[in-house]
Parts: structure tokens; sequence; C-alpha cells
């Protein structure tokens, strides 16, 4: 099997589980939501799920929006939308992705994407020039075999 | 005794100035009798820094209120057990502390080193003791412990006891509150002792392989401590704060992970540096930042400059803090600067499948990890700063960026030690990878079937049976090849196999501990709530268990009240225990605390709250979380505890190297006399 057919394969095989398990529950996206909001009652400065106060009316009052909402057929982002309009952004246990708040989300992706274009630079420039690696002009080729069991005798050793 | 620990804050600081100085002495002019002049001092100010930690711990144990620090932190009926940790309950304990393992550190490193590395000690000795002459500063001159209450009166000031202190916060009145602090500033403070290697060793221009080989155990040691006081914070946050989790992304949590994460890197890095001569500059970054964070980690949990679950400890000691980092980033960074030409790269890399590069990809996205959590936890102040709002960066932030970061990073860990040194061909990867993947493949199959539907957990689990699948198969091959040679039985070949190589194997240990913690992270996926108001014969129903109140009832002990509710539990119609969740009330601190009960087993826990009675029905309010797979991340704490030991523990080669270097060193000395 080829390095391109097993990259397809393996790309196909998670794209598909991906679309198998994007179907959610209504109690999955309510938990979801419980997750991102902070409950408002003012004692607690948790999030909706992990909030420890008892029977707390405030928490109560907010899953019954987000039921409310879901009766509806409101999406995630509307009920999020429904919230922030009815408590204010503060409502938010993270920052909403807009304005000056979207450095917040893009820098750590920018910086990953920095960082792998300066490991390939880094790779690149290590790597040997071709005339340098390549094997001298007339000397035989050598078996891959051979090459494995090196590279397996190696890695016994070498660390 | 006040006045004892008095003095001996002073010596230590003056022993810190003089070692400081005389350190530097030694190294620029290359004086013997300089550097003895400063080993000594180092004895001091670890002598002087102990007498005055059992000075304030004697004020401790005999309730000596006119000490304020043990009049804010203690109290007469606060158990014999945490009056110890009293001496880190607050700010000016907390860093007489810091001081006083920095002086064991540099102490041991001193001892340690009393005839090898003779070139880098005298600088080593100048910056572990700027380092404790900036911590003996603030604790002497800002947050002294040793500050005396009194009381003015007609005839002038006299000094004053209260009859009782304000005892220690109810949340710090917890078993494992006693050992994780301690751990954890021994990862902070430890990483001192590298950076001033790394220091000495750009000062001296000593940059071969010495430096590099002799700071990694240094590394390791710090880094063990921090990882196993990060795993105790969340046991404690667990067991304590009553809403199920262990890991809430806190900024003083998410200080103590930023160390530990470019102390991994550090940790990967350097072995491309003793194996190929590479990545030398930036092992050297590593180092710095490394040591820099453990600085920051220590400004952001004392300055309060973001708001935390740690309230307890703030105080306005941030100015100092800034100053030192800033002196920190510019000593160090000048250092590198002007050593660079011996830094450079002594071999080219053959190829891009190979450790080499796998190593660096690991090393990418760990500081991607430690740039991530850094700029989500100070983003609040770049917020305030900038457009003057201050925003709250939570959980849904760190979760959302955090995971497909340490799923990359979990992948690499399966992925990088399947690929050799120097070059893999793509038969090898094909060969190495096979029997990992095939089975990673079936478990998520099974997994995908058995209703494992959430895409990142089904990954994170996918992965786990990838990396786990890698790391055994990499013992079984290791271990064949042995027992072809050796004729010796699997087990025994497995047992000197990894002894040969303490180092690997112990690092694959450590591997399948982050593999098991990752399982436990999955867990939570999984997660059901459910609550209820229950009085006696009261039922209620979280999945497969049934609770049934048996008796309400109320008591005190010396240092508080509580309520509690028996509770005995079925599942499945059978009986299987009775639980006694607790709510506590402080006396002499006037709070509140849950008192968590748990039933736990590999599969999940039954954690159950009482967060009160309420006050119309008198029934106790009952919250019950049924919390899959956290044993796991317990279980993967201790077992990357127990890697890291193993492979701090010298490897038989080493020990027959340094065996004939020892015999050569003889041989030498006695051709020398004769």
């Amino acid at each position: 099997m080829s390095a391109k057919r097993l990259v397809k394969i393996l790309v196909l095989s998670f794209a598909l589980v991906n679309v198998a398990m994007a179907a959610q529950s209504s109690a999955d996206i309510e938990k979801g939501i419980g997750d991102q909001v902070y409950c408002m009652c003012g004692g607690c400065v948790t999030s909706l799920n992990t909030c420890p106060m008892q029977f707390c009316e405030v928490k109560e009052g907010m899953h019954s929006i987000i039921r409310a909402d879901l009766e509806q057929g409101k999406t995630e982002p509307e009920i999020l939308q429904d919230l922030v309009n009815r408590y204010g952004e503060k409502v938010l246990a993270a920052p909403p992705a807009r304005g000056f708040n979207l450095a917040a989300w893009l820098l750590p992706g920018v910086g990953l994407l920095i960082g792998l274009f300066l490991a390939i630079t880094v790779v690149r420039r290590w790597r040997r020039p071709a005339a340098e690696a390549a094997a001298p002009a007339g000397a035989p080729p050598v078996d891959e075999n051979i090459l494995s069991a090196v590279e397996e005798e190696m890695k016994k050793y070498a660390d | 005794m006040n006045q004892v620990g008095a003095v001996g804050l002073i010596a230590a600081l003056v022993f810190a100035i003089y070692g400081m100085i005389s350190g530097a002495i030694a190294g620029k002019f290359r004086s013997p009798r300089m550097l003895k002049s400063a080993q000594r001092a180092v004895l001091g100010f670890f002598a002087m820094t102990t007498l005055a930690v059992v000075s304030l711990e004697y004020l401790a144990l005999t309730n000596d209120f006119h000490n304020s620090y043990v009049a804010s932190h203690s109290s007469l009926a606060l158990p014999l057990v945490y009056k110890i940790p009293v001496l880190w309950a607050g700010q000016q304990g907390s860093l007489l502390f810091w001081t006083w393992l920095l002086s064991i550190y540099v102490a041991l490193a001193v001892l340690l080193n009393r005839k090898k590395n003779r070139q880098l000690m005298p600088y080593i000795i100048a910056i572990c003791m700027g380092v404790g002459t900036f911590f003996s500063l603030i604790t002497f001159w800002v947050a002294n412990p040793f500050d005396q209450l009194s009381l003015a009166t007609a005839t002038g000031i006299t000094p004053y006891a209260p009859p009782d202190g304000n005892g220690m916060a109810p949340s710090l009145q917890y078993h494992s509150m006693v050992i994780h602090p301690p751990m954890l500033y021994l990862g902070y403070v430890g990483m001192a002792i590298p950076f001033a290697f790394a220091m000495s060793a750009l000062l001296t221009k000593q940059l071969g392989d010495n430096w590099i080989r002799v700071t990694r155990r240094w590394v390791m040691v710090p880094w063990m401590f921090l990882g196993t006081g990060i795993v105790l914070g969340g046991h404690w946050a667990y067991h304590v704060l009553g809403w199920g989790g262990y890991w809430a992304w806190d900024p003083v949590e998410n200080a103590s992970l930023l160390p530990w994460l470019a102390g991994t890197a550090f940790l990967h890095s350097v072995m491309i540096q003793e194996k190929r001569g590479m990545l030398k500059v930036w092992n050297v970054v590593l180092i710095i930042l490394t040591f820099f964070l453990s600085i920051f980690g220590t400004f952001l949990t004392r300055s309060g400059i973001i708001s935390s679950v740690h309230a307890f400890a703030q105080s306005n000691i941030g100015p100092w803090f800034s100053v030192f980092l800033a002196i920190i980033a510019a000593f160090s960074l000048t250092a590198l600067f002007l050593r660079l030409d011996f830094l450079k790269t002594e071999n080219r890399l053959d190829s891009v499948a190979s450790r080499e590069s796998g190593f660096l990809f690991n090393n990418w996205i760990l500081l991607a990890a430690v740039l991530a959590v850094l700029w989500g936890t100070i983003f609040p102040i770049v917020s305030k700063a900038i457009q003057g709002v201050t925003v709250t960066v939570g959980p849904p932030f760190f979760n959302k960026v955090m995971v497909p970061i340490g799923l990359l990073l979990l992948f690499l860990t399966g992925a990088g030690p399947l690929l050799a040194w120097r070059k893999t061909s793509f038969q090898s990867i094909k060969r190495n990878f096979t029997v990992p993947l095939i089975f990673a493949a079936i478990v998520g199959g099974i997994l995908f079937f058995a209703g494992v539907h959430r895409l990142y957990t089904w990954m994170s689990l996918f992965l786990c049976a990838f990396v786990a699948a890698s790391i055994v198969g990499e013992f079984y091959k290791g271990a064949r090849t042995r027992m072809k040679s050796t004729r010796e039985n699997f087990f025994a070949s497995v047992y000197n196999l990894t002894m040969r190589n303490t180092r690997r194997y112990g690092g694959y240990i450590v591997h399948f501990g982050i593999v098991l913690i990752f399982v436990g992270f999955a867990g939570q996926a999984f997660r059901f709530e459910t609550q209820g108001l229950m009085g006696p014969g009261d039922l209620l129903r979280a999945k497969d268990y049934l609770l049934r109140c048996e008796s309400i009832d109320t008591g005190q002990k010396a240092n508080y009240q509580y309520e509690t509710v028996a509770l005995s539990v079925t599942k499945d119609g059978h009986a299987l225990t009775v639980m006694h969740p607790q709510k506590r009330f402080f006396l002499a601190e006037q709070e509140s605390l849950s008192h968590v009960a748990l039933h736990s087993t590999l599969a999940q826990d039954l954690y159950v709250v009482m967060a009160g009675q309420d006050p119309g029905s008198d029934k106790a309010i009952i919250h019950v979380i049924i919390n899959p797979l956290v044993q796991w991340v317990w279980i993967g704490g201790i077992i990357v505890l127990l890697g890291t030991l193993l492979a701090l523990v010298p490897s038989s080669i080493e020990r027959q190297m340094a065996d004939l270097h020892k015999g050569r060193e003889e041989l030498a000395e006695a051709h020398h006399v004769s």
C-alpha cells in the first residue's frame, strides 16, 4: 500500500466518523450550552453545569430558557445569543469571537501555524544537500530489508 | 523565637548577597579560594533559612499569636497536622518556604559537585545566590513572617497577642493540601538550578556536552515534583471543592502547567543535542523559558493580578516580581546572544522521517500549548488594558483551544518512538505503525459501536489505544531481541532491558501514565448529574444507583460543626455501600465547606455532595455526580511519577561507564604519585 493511499484511507475514515458523530441529542446540546455560559446567580462564579448551589432559581431559570429555545428549534448559536440578550455578554464563559476578543481565539492558532512553519523551515535547513546525502555514483543500491534491519538495530542502541 | 527567626532571615540575606558576589568573583578570576568561600556562603544561607523556618514552625506549633502571621493563619483548634502547613498557608510563610527550598537545592548542588564541574560552579553559585538574594530580600523587606502584633497604649506600644488566631482557610484543611504546595514549590524552585547551569555554561563558554548531560537530571527532578504537585492539586480540587471536577483552568492552575510544559519540551529536545549535537540554542532558550515561567507562576499566584480561587495567597508584591522577571529576561537573553557563536549545530538532518524531526514537532506542539495557556491566562489583563473591559477566559476557551493541541501531542507521543534516529524508511514506518494502528482501529470501532459518538472523546481514546500499543510494542520487541541473544525468560528480559536503558524505558512508562490520564479526561464526556431533597426514607436515583436516606445528623469536632446524611446505596438491586457526605462549618474561620463522599471504582466514581439542609423542609440537599474513569487520572499520575523515578536511576551502561571513568582516574592518580 502506498503512503498516499494510506493517508487517503485515514482521512476518509476520520471524515466518516466525524459525520456519524455530528448528530447530537437535545440533552447533549443543553449540556454543551451549560458549559459555555456562567450561572448568573452571582454566588457561584462557575459555569451553569458546575454551579454547586442547590435549587438555585436563576440556574433553573436559565435551564428552562435553554429547553424552551430547543423546543422552538433554535440552534446552539441562537440559544447562546438569546442568553446574551437576556443577561449581557458577561454570561459567556469565554470571550465572544469578535472585535478585539477575536485576538484571544486567533493567536493560539496563529502561533501554532507560525511554529509549524518554523519547524518545517528548520527541518529544510537542516537537511543534508541532496548531493551529500545521495550514495556515491556507481555504488550498489542498498537492499531495503537490510536498511530496515539496520534502522531497528540503531533504534535499540542509539538511545 | 520570633527574634531568632528574624535574625535567621537577615543572616540568610547577608549570606545570599555574599555568595552571589564571591561566586561571581571566583568565576571571573578563577579563584579556588573565593569558590570555597562562596560554597561556605551557600551552606550558611541554608543554615540560616533553616533557622528561620524552624522558628516559624515552632511559633505555629506553640500557638504564639504574638506573631502576626501565625495569628492570621492558625488557631487553637486547628489540628496539629495542619499546623505544619501554616508555613505555606499565606504569603509571607510561602516566600520563606520558597527561599528555604532554594537553599536546599543550592546546598545539594554544591555538595554533589565538590569535585565535578569546577569551572561551572562559581557562576552557578552566583546565579542561585542572586535568586536567593531576591527572595530573601522580599521575605525580609516586603513580606516578613516575623512581624509582631502590638497595641498602642497610653504608656507606648506594647506587644499584643489575641486569645485565638483567625485559623486556616477551610479549603486548605485537607490531607493532600499538606503535600500539594510543597511539591509545586519543589518544582518551581528547582528550575533555578538548571537555569544556573545553563547561564554558567554560557558565561564560561563551557558549552560542550557536559552541562547539558548534568542539567537533564536537574530538570527532571523539579519537573517530577511539579507534575506530582499538579496531580495532587487536581486531587484536592476534586475532593474538596464539591463541583465534581479536578481541573478548571484557573489562572493559578495554568501557572503551574506552563513551566511543566516548557520543561517537558526541554526533556525531549535535550536528547537531540546529546545524540546529534543539534538544537543547542533552542535548549538554552527552553531552560530560560522554564525558569522564567516558574517565577511567573509564583508571581501570578502571589500578586493577585488575576482573579483566582487561590485568592488567599494574594498581596502587593507584584511590582517586585515584575522587576525580577525583567532582570531574568534581560540577563539570560544577553548572555545567550553573546554566545551564539558557540552554539552552532554540529550535524545535519538526514531525513524528515526521523526521530529528530519527531522531537522537533513535539517541541512545536508543546510550545504551542505554552503559548495558548499563557495567552488565555493573561488575556483578561490585556483586554482590560486595551479595551477597558475585563472578560472571562474560562474552561470553554481552554477546552476548545487545548483539546486539539492535546490530541496532536498524544499522537506524537505514540508516533515519535516508532521513528529511528537519523532516518526511517517507509518500509520501517509501515512495519512499526501497522500493529498500533490496527489495535487502535479495533478499539475505535468497538468504542463507536458501544456508543462513543463525541469526536474528540473518540479520537482521544483511539489515540490512547495507538500510543499504548506502540509502548507495549517497544517493550515486546526489545525483550524479544534480548531473549534471542541472552536466553533469558521474557520477564527477566523486560527487567534487564529496562535497567539497561532506564531513561528510555522510564520515558515509555511516563508516556503510558500520560495515556491513562487522557483516558481519564475522556471519561468526563460521560459525566452524569442529578440532585434532590432527601429526608429519612427518601430515594434518589442516579442511573444504575439508588440512594436511600437513612438519617440526617449533626455534630461537632474541635474546629468545625457538621451536618451529615447517611445514604445507603444499591446498584442494580444489590447493596453497595453507605455514604456519609458532610457539610462542615469552620468556627474560627466562619466558613462552610462540603466534605464529599466517594465510592470509587476503575469504571466510575459515585460522587455525593451534601450542599446543606433545606430551611423549609429540613431535608438534606443532595447533589450526585457519576464521574466515569476519574481513577485513571490518579493512577496515570502515579505511573508518571514511577516512570520518572525509573528514568532518574542510572542505567547499567551509565554505571559501567562511571566505574570505568573512576578506574581511569585512580590509575592516573597512582601514576602521578609514583
